[in-house]
């Protein structure tokens, strides 16, 4: 956490700097942002499978890893963003659970009746507001995202479950909340930050980073040390 | 025509002045009928198995309701570690219950079609709403508080802290964004749906169908759709009632249905009195058959508390308003002798 805020705060020096110039950005994560904006229709006829022989008719249409195109997705829909806007955008690494499942029909647990429609047909094709008079067995997309993702993680003791977990948190302008004097010196700034984040702190303490040592080959002055590092001989500024 | 009872207790207020014996009788008739609800009111569904105990419907409440801000944040989870009840700054509290197997339930307001503290209420402070909503009228509280001795859930708190205007406070299942088209605002934030609005008669048929198509999952049995006569909110279980903090004891008749009789149908103050005393006590009576004894001495203690409070606080009140009087007519007075004065002069 404390090098993240280190690193945070000689980023915020440079971004100032930075800002004028045209900022790169990362093309794959545009294309994720633009595709978690997209609303598709809804779906109301939805084949009624029963979990093996959905998993059974997958196998059968060939569906397989290699249909998984996209690496992660962004998810921040605006069937969801129109009631409450909490948080930021939700990465979720699609390629990465593909594989720790090897299973498709464990999310993408239904189909449509159109039998043209793709097999693996996005959540909130289904999925939209919340009770829907309609529709009232057909939960909202919120609750489907947070069923059926909290669940396995919570089945597995694997992935996140509490809300921090997959959501960054809104940041509130560290601008207006840092307070420190010209050119102050390293000492001053963490202390400034320590200010309010001593829980940060405290677990920093048991980290890695606070507590490493070992042989040192590549630091120049310490290239014979085998006990050198944060945890001995160097210094933790508080 | 079948009357519903409490149709008729609405129209009977207008219609006392002409009272004759034979629209008593059929009162009496009619009060002793079950009452089903009101076609098309809301209500809410808690499925308890899908509930995480994130406390956001807490947050929400005290953001939705404007209540002061609590000691620990609501992201603390560690305060789910002590049983909570409702208090006057918190209208709902979520409870955990089981030790491996956790089991959380959000506790607030049941609104109940019949609502015991609307029928111990005698100036008519709470009532039910046809759209679903048990309210309060705090203009019209005498803060006698015979309603959180008659509310079988134990919900409605009192604002002790309050010297000059103390409030009854409890859940209004928001009923101020129902009117704007909104959705309460603990439903609107659960993350998992764990909250369902929707109109009761439809909610039981989702809860009735998620029972049966996952029956090992959930124990058979829609928890407040028969509790003290039906209420508007309405929960599922995968584990006994009873063993998640919720009473199986109440039955299914609603109290003021217990307590009817040709009396509790004159929405008078002094008639009300003793059919108030035997409401309380029929439902104490259920509430706890072996510490009976205790519990009439206690509350008779606490009625003729109560009533102590209510003749002072109607006793300041008559002060109050005669003083009013006085001052008003020794104002006009006063102008009108200055208005004479002036007349005089000017002639
Ligand atoms: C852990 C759950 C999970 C598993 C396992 C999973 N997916 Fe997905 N997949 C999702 C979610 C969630 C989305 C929708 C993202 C969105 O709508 O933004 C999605 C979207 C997709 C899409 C894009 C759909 C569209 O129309 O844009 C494809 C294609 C896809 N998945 C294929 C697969 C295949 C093939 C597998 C099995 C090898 C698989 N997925 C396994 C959760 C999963
Ligand atoms: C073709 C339509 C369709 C698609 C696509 C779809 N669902 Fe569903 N989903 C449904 C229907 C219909 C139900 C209600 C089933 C019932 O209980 O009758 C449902 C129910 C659910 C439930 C409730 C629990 C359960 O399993 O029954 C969850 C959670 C859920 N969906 C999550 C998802 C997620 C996440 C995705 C995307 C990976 C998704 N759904 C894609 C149609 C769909
Ligand atoms: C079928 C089970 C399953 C479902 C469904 C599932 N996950 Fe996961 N998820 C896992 C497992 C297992 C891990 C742990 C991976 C590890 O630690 O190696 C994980 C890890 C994660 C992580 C942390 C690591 C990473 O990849 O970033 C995030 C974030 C996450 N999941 C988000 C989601 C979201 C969002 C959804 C719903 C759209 C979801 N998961 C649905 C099984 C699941
Ligand atoms: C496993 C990952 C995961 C966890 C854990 C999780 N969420 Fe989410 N949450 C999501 C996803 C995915 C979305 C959908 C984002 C979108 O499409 O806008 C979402 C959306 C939301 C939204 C609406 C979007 C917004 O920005 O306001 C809220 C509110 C929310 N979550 C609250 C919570 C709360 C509260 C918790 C903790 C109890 C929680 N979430 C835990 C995955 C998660
Ligand atoms: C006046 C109080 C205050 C001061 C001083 C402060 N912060 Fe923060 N910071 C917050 C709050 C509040 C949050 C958001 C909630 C949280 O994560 O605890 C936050 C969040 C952050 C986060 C994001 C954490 C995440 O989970 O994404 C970083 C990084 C951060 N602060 C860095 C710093 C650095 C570096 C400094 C010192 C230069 C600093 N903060 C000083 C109050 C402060």
């Amino acid at each position: 956490m404390i090098k993240k805020i280190i690193f945070f705060v000689g980023l915020a020096t440079l971004t100032t700097a930075l800002c004028m110039a045209d900022v790169w950005k990362a093309p794959d994560q545009e294309k994720a942002k633009e595709r978690a904006k997209e609303v598709v229709s809804f779906i109301k006829e939805y084949k009624d499978d029963h979990k093996i022989a959905r998993k059974i008719s997958l196998m059968d249409a060939g569906i397989s890893l290699k249909d998984v195109q996209d690496v992660y997705f962004l998810m921040d829909s605006p069937i969801i963003k129109d009631r409450e806007d909490h948080y930021g955008p939700v990465r979720f690494s699609h390629k990465r659970h593909a594989n720790l499942t090897n299973d498709c029909s464990k999310c993408h647990h239904y189909r449509p009746k159109d039998k043209a429609a793709s097999e693996t047909t996005r959540c909130s094709a289904c999925h939209q507001d919340s009770f829907n008079p309609d529709h009232p067995e057909r939960i909202g997309l919120k609750a489907a995202y947070h069923q059926q993702c909290i669940e396995c993680h919570q089945e597995q003791a694997k992935g996140p479950v509490d809300c921090k977990g997959c959501h960054l948190q809104n940041v509130p302008d560290h601008k207006e909340l840092v307070k420190l004097p010209d050119n102050p010196d390293a000492f001053q700034v963490t202390a400034e930050c320590l200010r309010c984040h001593d829980t940060q702190a405290e677990d920093m303490l048991t980290t890695a980073h606070w507590l490493w040592k070992g042989p040192s080959p590549y630091t120049t002055g310490h290239r014979k040390d085998i006990m050198h590092g944060k945890g001995s001989t160097a210094l933790n500024n508080y | 025509m079948a009357i519903s009872r409490r149709k008729f207790l609405g129209s009977l207020g207008a219609a006392i002045g002409a009272t004759t014996t034979g629209s008593l009788t059929k009162a009496y008739g009619a009060a002793n009928k079950h009452f089903n609800g009101y076609p098309g009111s809301s209500g809410v569904l808690h499925d308890t198995t899908l509930c995480i105990g994130c406390r956001k419907c807490e947050q929400a409440c005290n953001t939705v309701n404007d209540l002061p801000q609590p000691e620990k944040p609501f992201d603390d989870l560690s305060i789910l570690d002590k049983n909570r009840r409702t208090q006057a700054d918190a209208f709902t509290v979520v409870n955990q219950f089981g030790a491996d197997e956790k089991v959380f339930v959000k506790k607030q307001c049941n609104h109940c079609l019949e609502p015991a503290c609307a029928s111990a209420c005698f100036v008519k402070a709470l009532k039910k709403t046809p759209e679903g909503p048990v309210v309060y009228d705090a203009s019209l509280c005498v803060g006698c508080r015979y309603c959180m001795v008659a509310c079988p859930f134990e919900i409605p708190a009192y604002e002790y802290d309050n010297v000059l205007t103390p409030k009854v406070t409890k859940c209004t299942l928001c009923a101020p964004r129902l009117k704007e088209g909104k959705l309460p605002g603990c439903v609107e934030v659960c993350p998992r749906e764990a909250l369902i609005f929707g109109e009761r008669e439809a909610l039981i048929k989702i809860a009735r169908s998620r029972i049966q198509k996952h029956p090992d999952q959930y124990v058979d049995h829609v928890y407040g759709e028969h509790e003290m006569g039906g209420t508007s909110w309405l929960y599922l279980s995968g584990k006994p009632f009873e063993t998640i903090g919720m009473r199986e004891d109440l039955g299914t008749i609603s109290a003021p249905e217990l307590t009817s009789g040709p009396l509790s149908a004159v929405p008078i103050v002094v008639g009300l009195w003793p059919v108030l005393l035997t409401g309380v006590y029929a439902i104490s009576k259920r509430k706890d058959k072996i510490a009976k004894e205790e519990k009439e001495d206690a509350l008779q203690a606490a009625s003729v508390q109560a009533n102590e409070e209510m003749n002072q606080k109607i006793e300041v009140l008559r002060e109050k308003m005669t003083k009013e009087k006085t001052a008003a007519i020794n104002f006009e007075v006063k102008k009108a002798l200055e208005e004479a004065e002036k007349g005089k002069q000017e002639e």
